[in-house]
């Protein structure tokens, strides 16, 4: 039994979370989750396939524009996913693949600030070719998302404990 | 209404291969995560294809990023048949599932909606001699785009909230929402 997640169980905002009938609670927050990993995730994705060599004819400084909705969804998850933590916090807590996760969302993000300083930097109408050395990092940066959504995906199936006491 | 599911899901229910397969240890988790994969693939080239007919990132031809639109297709065919797995092993949680029902009509509307943008506006935006200006159809279109696809991943995760129970002795009504006490398979 663990104190502080047992408290925690028994808010009023985690059981509401976990418990209200309404489709404003638990489903809306999975909802949120759903919406902000393919916006997070895909655009992410978006910018390493053109990286690779997809659609070349996009001006790939430019993609930058988007990259407020990327961090919209990247916040819009790391909100839900604190909310979804609350409701069930021994579930996650206590399985090794939520670390895994957690640590696949680190370096993922710590990729960002290293692709996008190479291929937004440069405003230059003709632009360099794209070096070997970005492009490993937007393969590691798909396999890293893919990875992040996969294990997200797997902890339904993979907790141990439920709650504190379960 | 409730005669036709009731034939569609003894029909998909046939597909016993399928069905054997999804229900192994790690069937159904490994045709989730495929599923979300696809999501992620098809929301982050079509919405940023959305998004520049809205106005965003203006200097980015809209013809150069037509080109991650098939990546997008291949988001929305990888999910098609992932989907069409989940059907084919618990068909009655999907055909008598209101949640379902909603997600099948906003995907119709997305897709005549994509369509209508082939027929009316593609060649205005992205053509020779494309205009300037994104013509409002186009932009209209656009934000119906991202409107329908946020509504099927809702509708999405709400199968999970509506899962169909028996009916009651009243019976499925015109479209059921419920599984019909009758034989089914």
């Amino acid at each position: 039994m663990d104190p502080f997640l047992a408290w925690l169980e028994l808010t009023t905002f985690s059981t509401w979370v976990r418990e209200s009938p309404s489709v404003f609670a638990f489903p809306a927050i999975l909802s949120c989750h759903t919406v902000g990993m393919g916006l997070a995730a895909g655009i992410n994705a978006a910018l390493a396939l053109r990286i690779l060599g997809a659609a070349p004819g996009i001006a790939i400084h430019e993609m930058k524009r988007f990259f407020p909705v990327m961090w919209f969804g990247f916040w819009l998850n790391a909100i839900s996913g604190v909310v979804l933590l609350i409701a069930y916090p021994t579930k996650a807590l206590t399985n090794p693949l939520f670390y895994f996760k957690l640590a696949l969302v680190a370096v993922a993000v710590a990729l960002i600030g290293p692709i996008t300083r190479r291929v937004f930097g440069n405003p230059d109408p003709m632009p360099a070719p794209i070096g070997r050395h970005v492009k490993r990092l937007a393969i590691t940066s798909l396999v890293c998302w893919a990875g992040v959504i996969i294990s997200g995906r797997l902890l339904a199936y993979t907790y141990s404990r439920l709650m504190q006491g379960f | 209404m409730a005669t036709f599911q009731v034939w569609l899901v003894s029909t998909l229910v046939s597909a016993k291969p399928i069905g054997r397969l999804m229900h192994t240890r790690w069937g159904w988790p490994a045709a989730e995560s495929i599923h979300f994969l696809g999501l992620s693939l098809l929301i982050g080239t079509i919405v940023l294809f959305d998004l520049r007919l809205l106005g965003m990132a203006r200097r980015i031809s809209i013809a150069a990023l037509h080109k991650l639109v098939p990546w997008g297709l291949a988001g929305y065919a990888t999910n098609l048949i992932s989907g069409s797995f989940f059907l084919m092993a618990e068909p009655d949680q999907y055909i008598y599932n209101p949640a379902f029902h909603f997600k099948m009509l906003f995907m119709a509307v997305a897709g005549f909606n994509a369509l209508s943008f082939y027929v009316i506006a593609a060649r205005r935006t992205m053509g020779p001699g494309a205009e300037e200006e994104v013509p409002r159809a186009a932009r209209i279109i656009a934000a119906t785009s991202i409107l329908m696809w946020i509504a099927v991943i809702v509708c999405g995760r709400l199968l999970t909230f509506y899962r169909p129970g028996g009916c009651g002795p009243e019976g499925p009504g015109f479209l059921a929402y419920c599984i019909p006490q009758i034989k089914r398979f």
